[in-house]
């Protein structure tokens, strides 16, 4: 059946996927103690892909995109993330994650630090650029998220919508490949979630490739390639969001949908 | 007021009867403090022994080197210290007079009362001197902030400057006088402070290493942790005494003032391991995966990012242990002879002039004024650093 998923995946992204790879999970699997988070997964990621992954809690979403940045270690299968395999090896784990930002759903900023060091941090202190120019980094990036004006604040001093803007900021910072979002709206007041979305709208038309977890199925159809819908630590279905919105083929992605549409 | 009265103190019956009694007996107390400290307290036993208390036997003709450290140490503090606000909103931070009288208002009476006490023409002037330190140390201060070319000198040369005399009075000092002769209030002041800026990075040491990785590490530090806290601290201060030669070559042979500050370093570093335990501990688990996604080394995550707020997290718990490590000095007298302000106390009451006419009540009261005030003033800026460092977390 992942051989079927596979097949599809890749004719629907146009073949991108295929060509130039720049996540291959294969075969991975994940448990904690007794309990099976991912089954053996296979999944790709082309460059300037956009994929979105949905489905209910506890199926392994999350635990899905934190293994690609090795914030969860997977214990079978394989994952190559730019070319190089995820193993024990530190500096191979250091490597990527200086080419993926991940935006959490909780912010994570560094709350003693100011909004501006918040973001220079990085590129300060991974990429060993002078201060002057992680902090010009810093600035542009707030620009473009539209809070220059929030610099020389901490973090609690901004909305959750700011921080989450920050923290997107944050990990661009680093100039990575791949952003990873892990339900990045999900802590927000309702009135706040937009103006992280159109700033993830904005990467998206940017051509940035960007692995999304979220439960907002409007904004899914808006920007994805492809929708993955997951669950049960199993990819069930994946399909260009009309399909998989409009027609899907799966028993158990027909059941999800219906419970939140 | 009226309302107030009745609302808080006679809201029911019970409630008057309780008022009537405890402020009858509130005001007894008082009444008897007041009655000893101003009429039938004898306080010529420490006006004789002004000195004993304070400095202990240090040789007379360097103790102007005492005195000009002191005068250094206050015109420092003026000067480089207390910029209050310098962070953010300065708006809550802006100091009124009654914040001075709080921080410093006891140390100025303190300052008055041994002036008094001393009686001399001597004494008011470097009363009088280290005032006029304090205000120079704002001026400059002051002037800093606002001439540019004082502003142009990066801050850690200008701190380090500022700070060079103090340093160099006080290494003069140990090296003009036989740290023997030390007593008084000055080795418990000079024990406390020494303890606690070893213990420290000890603490912090021992903290990480008991949350590291490598099981061998995290083995060391959790025995000495539990070792150290399972002993008493008079238990070890005693085993100081006799112990200390085991390990280190018989022709050094330790002074005592050695003796208790590596039992205090060691013993107080066990404690604060465990403070800053409970305090990285209380760093969010997401601070650790924010630094790890964006590709951070594990020592700059654990020095930039987990530290800082570990650190502040326990500011509350690390004043306790100062404080509790500060009046613990006077263990050191029993323990080792030192002639700590607590055992002068004790001997100048069986001095020929006061021996067995109960002059004890006096020298302990004094005592306890000197290590109330260090320990009140300590708690009072501890709150005022909570706050400073307060501003823009959580």
């Amino acid at each position: 059946m992942s051989n079927n998923v596979f097949a599809d995946a890749t004719q629907l992204s146009g073949g991108r996927a295929q060509e130039d790879a720049i996540i291959v999970m294969e075969n991975v699997g994940k448990s904690f103690k007794d309990f099976q988070a991912l089954k053996n997964v296979n999944f790709k990621v082309g460059k300037q892909e956009v994929v979105v992954v949905i489905g209910p809690s506890g199926s392994g979403k999350s635990t899905l995109i934190r293994c690609i940045n090795r914030l969860e270690e997977h214990d079978a299968g394989r994952i190559m993330v730019d070319g190089i395999e995820l193993s024990t090896d530190l500096r191979n784990i250091q490597e990527i994650r200086k080419e993926i930002g991940m935006v959490f759903q909780n912010f994570n900023l560094f709350p003693h630090l100011t909004v501006l060091t918040n973001i220079a941090i990085g590129p300060r202190q991974v990429r060993n650029l002078p201060k002057a120019q992680a902090e010009e980094i810093a600035k542009e990036l707030l620009t473009r998220v539209k809070i220059p004006e929030q610099a020389d604040k901490f973090p609690s001093q901004l909305s959750g919508g700011q921080q989450q803007r920050v923290a997107i900021a944050r990990a661009l910072a680093m100039k990575p490949k791949v952003m990873l979002f892990d339900e990045p709206t999900s802590a927000l007041d309702p009135e706040m979630i937009n103006e992280v979305l159109d700033a993830i709208k904005e990467l998206a038309q940017d051509g940035m490739t960007m692995v999304v977890v979220t439960h907002e199925m409007g904004f899914a159809r808006e920007v994805a390639d492809r929708v993955v819908f997951m669950a049960d630590g199993e990819i069930v279905e994946v399909g260009s969001p009309e399909q998989l919105f409009d027609n899907p083929q799966e028993e158990r992605t027909k059941k999800f949908l219906s419970q939140i549409l | 007021m009226k309302v107030w009265i009745k609302r808080n103190l006679f809201r029911s019956w019970w409630d008057g009867v309780l008022t009537v009694i405890f402020g009858a007996l509130s005001l007894w107390v008082i009444w008897s403090i007041l009655l000893f400290v101003f009429v039938t307290g004898r306080w010529e036993i420490v006006e004789v022994n002004l000195k004993l208390l304070l400095v202990g036997q240090f040789p007379n003709d360097s103790l102007w080197l005492i005195q000009a450290s002191m005068i250094a140490i206050a015109f420092w503090m003026a000067a480089a210290l207390g910029k209050a606000g310098s962070i953010e909103n300065r708006a809550n931070l802006v100091p009124t007079i009654w914040d001075f009288v709080q921080r410093f208002g006891l140390v100025v009476a303190v300052g008055v009362i041994l002036v008094l006490l001393a009686g001399d023409g001597y004494a008011i002037g470097i009363g009088l001197s280290i005032v006029a330190a304090v205000a120079l140390g704002r001026l400059l201060n002051w002037s800093r902030q606002r001439m540019s070319p004082l502003r142009r000198i990066p801050a850690f040369l200008w701190h380090l400057s500022l700070l060079a005399p103090p340093v160099i009075l006080i290494f003069a000092t140990l090296q003009q006088s036989d740290l023997k002769l030390w007593g008084g209030f000055l080795i418990n002041f000079y024990i406390a402070i020494i303890s606690m800026v070893l213990c420290f990075p000890l603490g912090v040491l021992l903290a990480l290493g008991r949350r590291s990785k490598l099981p061998i590490i995290r083995l060391i530090s959790t025995t000495y942790i539990e070792l150290i806290r399972g002993v008493p601290l008079f238990v070890l201060l005693l085993l100081s005494g006799v112990a200390l030669e085991f390990f280190i070559p018989s022709d050094i042979s330790p002074g005592s003032v050695f003796r208790a500050v590596t039992v205090f370093t060691l013993f107080m570093g066990g404690y604060m391991a465990e403070i800053f335990r409970g305090g990285l501990q209380s760093v969010p688990s997401g601070q650790l995966e924010a630094g790890n996604a964006l590709g951070l080394s594990i020592p700059k995550i654990t020095f930039l990012i987990m530290l800082p707020q570990a650190l502040r997290n326990a500011i509350p718990a690390q004043i306790g242990q100062f404080i509790s490590l500060f009046k613990d000095t006077t263990l050191a007298g029993a323990a080792l002879g030192l002639l700590e302000v607590l055992k002068v106390s004790e001997a100048m009451t069986k001095q020929p002039d006061f021996l067995g006419l109960g002059y004890i009540y006096e020298a302990l009261a004094f005592v306890s004024l000197l290590f109330w005030v260090g320990s009140y003033v300590m708690s009072k800026e501890s709150q005022r650093l909570e706050k400073r460092l307060g501003v823009g977390l959580r």
